[in-house]
């Protein structure tokens, strides 16, 4: 375990957070979701991250250690990194879909100030 | 041909729908038409693959495909596995069968539609429909998190379908927001779990996690019950859920609220009851106090509604409510109560949107204020209306008679506060759709409208289907208890056998034990009280509309997409750190 990559993941989780929060601006709403986001990947890397291991690619195993030494546990965990790819792929899609809705909401509302947009409240 | 239940079967069920949702919009090239008979064909394939094994799950036994022949090895599984446990299929079967009648209410409502548009709606649906059928057969905590997104972003864009409303461009923004941090929370959720136990199987992760778990486990748990609740549109995350219903058209409403939230129901079920139910104690009682706040603080809103689909949408944020805290109390009696109103909830909530759906389809209206004397001008929507609100309200012999009675009994013993909080939230349910049946249909209209369309037979045939099974399921509790509510119970009570059975080759569930007294004079008595209250109720806020007791409530529902995450953020942190510290 790398402290200063939890470290990392907690300050950029917070920011986006505060971002939602309190910036009116739609656009950087979704940055802040963006960056919730991106802390997720960093803490999946570092949670997979094991001491003194190789990356999860077994075509070959390095200079030094056998196809047995690595499936005991020498590799970084490739779950992890599999699910961080599949939610970099969701997280793409997702931004897409804001991104489009925010071009529209700009084209009708003329604004991008979230305290315009709430037609829908009570 | 007899159906005979095949596991290697399973997969059809969701492979249907997609490989409809594919198809959609390059047929809808051809003719609109085409592609929404072509997700009608996906459907109904599913539909059957769902049935061909109902049969065998409901007689208790749990029918288990892990894909790609991924067998389980000593209690290790990393492949998906693909179960029909009754629980599960119940929603699975739920979903297409109800995603069928939708279609064809579709065909019939919005047919008029260009080629491009009911290609890409017919895609969308059925996409969401496929995310939700799978959801229900996964026995995986990373599996169950892809349909979760799947579902969300098929909803993204059919809130969004109306592209050039206003109103529906500022739902979907909303619940993007809401619903992005809550995939994150349950995504987080899913890769501390698996970081923490090297399991991702539900089976394997309930017997690595035991009863003894680690806080990371905790925190955990607190994320999946934050994040599924925002799909579930629980408060303080529902923020989204008015909004997207009031903006969606009619049948996509219903898929919402009748199907897609129960989804949040079901992930928040799987996770209490199998994976981290040998320490479940403090969720328990977390999600006691969230239902029964979300049952109350729904049904006040949908008082004071104006438009008849928010109404409608708050009513479920309520129901919703009831059904978690159901969830929570957890004794065998309030879990088949559970099941039992999650399925009248599909069916009568469906029925009442796709009224609503008519109406302005109709008239094109949606507020109540313009509203009127429909009863005489539409008299097929006003029965079907009507049956909905009585079920809703528990009127025997419909449908949530049953259901209510056992939820409410098995809450009187031992939670005494929930059962006052319970029939509060049932007295104001009754007056706000009273209310709004009233307005809607029964008050006194002098101009007649300006223009008035006749109802197709698609419309017809969903009423049909949708109010036949609510005095179904109200007229014979006993049948639905004995081969459907109990069997489906039995996940949740028997979660150590469904835990076994999904990192074996099946396995058997034991069928817990609740019988319906119907006409038990006490029963009777409480839901003719809660009626009774109700309607007094509903006719002085007909008199006095926007009560001022109300107004602090509606201030807080701000509209802004700040606010709401906000809401949504603090009740997380309460989610996480009432169950860390306590």
């Amino acid at each position: 375990m790398i402290l200063v990559n939890y470290v990392v993941a907690a300050v950029v989780f917070s920011l986006g957070v505060y971002t939602i929060l309190t910036r009116r601006n739609l656009l950087k709403i979704v940055m802040g979701l963006s960056l919730m986001e991106s802390a997720g990947y960093v803490l999946l890397i570092s949670m997979a991250y094991r001491r003194g291991s190789t990356a999860p690619v077994l075509l070959k195993p390095p200079p030094g250690e056998t196809e047995q030494s690595l499936a005991r546990g020498n590799v970084a965990d490739p779950v992890l990194q599999n699910i961080a790819l599949t939610a970099v792929v969701i997280g793409v899609a997702v931004t897409a879909v804001l991104l489009v809705t925010v071009v529209r909401v700009a084209q009708h509302y003329r604004s991008l100030d979230a305290d315009d947009v709430r037609g829908l409240r009570g | 041909m007899t159906l005979t239940g095949d596991a290697a079967l399973l997969p059809v069920a969701v492979v249907a729908p997609i490989t409809g949702a594919v198809l959609a919009p390059v047929l809808s090239r051809l003719s609109g038409r085409l592609a929404l008979v072509c997700s009608l064909v996906a459907m109904t394939v599913s539909a059957l693959v769902l049935v061909s094994v109902a049969g065998t799950t409901y007689g208790g036994r749990v029918v288990v495909e892990h894909i790609g022949n991924w067998r389980p090895v000593h209690g290790t599984q990393l492949g998906v596995t693909f179960a029909a446990d009754p629980f599960g299929l119940t929603f699975a079967l739920l979903s297409a069968v109800i995603g069928a009648v939708l279609l064809l209410f579709t065909a019939s409502e919005l047919g008029e539609l260009g080629g491009r548009e009911l290609g890409g709606y017919a895609s969308l649906m059925q996409l969401l429909l496929a995310a939700l059928i799978a959801s229900g057969l996964s026995a995986d905590i990373l599996n169950l998190f892809v349909w979760f997104e799947v579902a969300a972003l098929a909803s993204y864009g059919l809130t969004g379908f109306f592209l050039e409303r206003p109103i529906a461009l500022e739902a979907a923004f909303k619940t993007m927001v809401l619903t992005n941090m809550a995939a994150f929370y349950v995504f987080v959720a899913v890769a501390v779990t698996y970081a923490g136990h090297g399991a991702l199987n539900v089976g394997q992760v309930r017997a690595a996690i035991g009863a003894d778990p680690r806080t990371a486990d905790v925190v955990a748990l607190g994320l999946v019950v934050a994040g599924f609740g925002t799909k579930a549109g629980l408060v303080p995350f529902h923020g989204w859920l008015p909004d997207a219903h009031t903006a969606a058209p009619g049948p996509v409403s219903a898929l919402f609220s009748g199907l897609m939230v129960n989804l949040g129901v079901l992930g928040i079920a799987r996770v209490v009851m199998v994976t981290h139910a040998l320490h479940r104690g403090q969720v328990m009682v977390l999600l006691t106090v969230v239902g029964g706040l979300s049952a109350v603080v729904g049904a006040a809103m949908a008082l004071v509604q104006d438009d008849l689909k928010r109404l409608l949408a708050y009513d479920t944020v309520s129901q919703m409510g009831v059904l978690v805290a159901a969830l929570g109390v957890g004794t065998p009696e309030s879990l088949t109560g559970m099941v039992y109103q999650l399925v009248n909830h599909a069916l009568f909530k469906t029925l009442l949107f796709l009224c609503a759906g008519a109406i302005v389809h109709a008239t094109g209206m949606t507020r109540l204020s313009e509203m009127g004397g429909l009863a005489r001008h539409r008299p097929l929507v006003t029965v079907a209306f009507v049956i909905g609100v009585a079920a809703i309200a528990g009127v025997p012999p419909l449908n949530g008679y049953v259901s209510l009675g056992l939820i409410h009994h098995a809450v009187e013993s031992g939670h005494p506060v929930l059962l006052v909080v319970l029939t509060l939230a049932q007295v104001v349910t009754v007056a706000a759709l009273g209310r709004a049946t009233y307005l809607a249909f029964f008050r006194r209209r002098d101009d007649d409208y300006d223009r008035i369309e006749k109802p197709t037979v698609g419309m017809v045939v969903s009423f049909l289907v949708l109010a036949g099974g609510c005095v179904a399921f109200g007229a014979l509790p006993n049948l639905v208890l004995d081969h459907l509510a109990r069997p489906a119970a039995s996940s949740l009570t028997a979660g150590g056998a469904y835990a076994r059975a999904v990192l074996d080759f099946g396995g058997r569930l034991p069928v817990p034990e609740a019988t319906f007294r119907y006409l038990d004079p006490a029963r009777l008595l409480v839901i003719g009280g809660t009626i009774a209250l109700g309607l007094l109720l509903a006719a002085w806020v007909v008199r006095h509309p926007e009560p001022r007791l109300m107004r602090p409530l509606q201030a807080l529902h701000t509209g802004g997409v700040n606010d709401y995450a906000t809401y949504a953020v603090l009740g997380t942190v309460v989610c996480v750190f009432g169950l860390v510290l306590t």
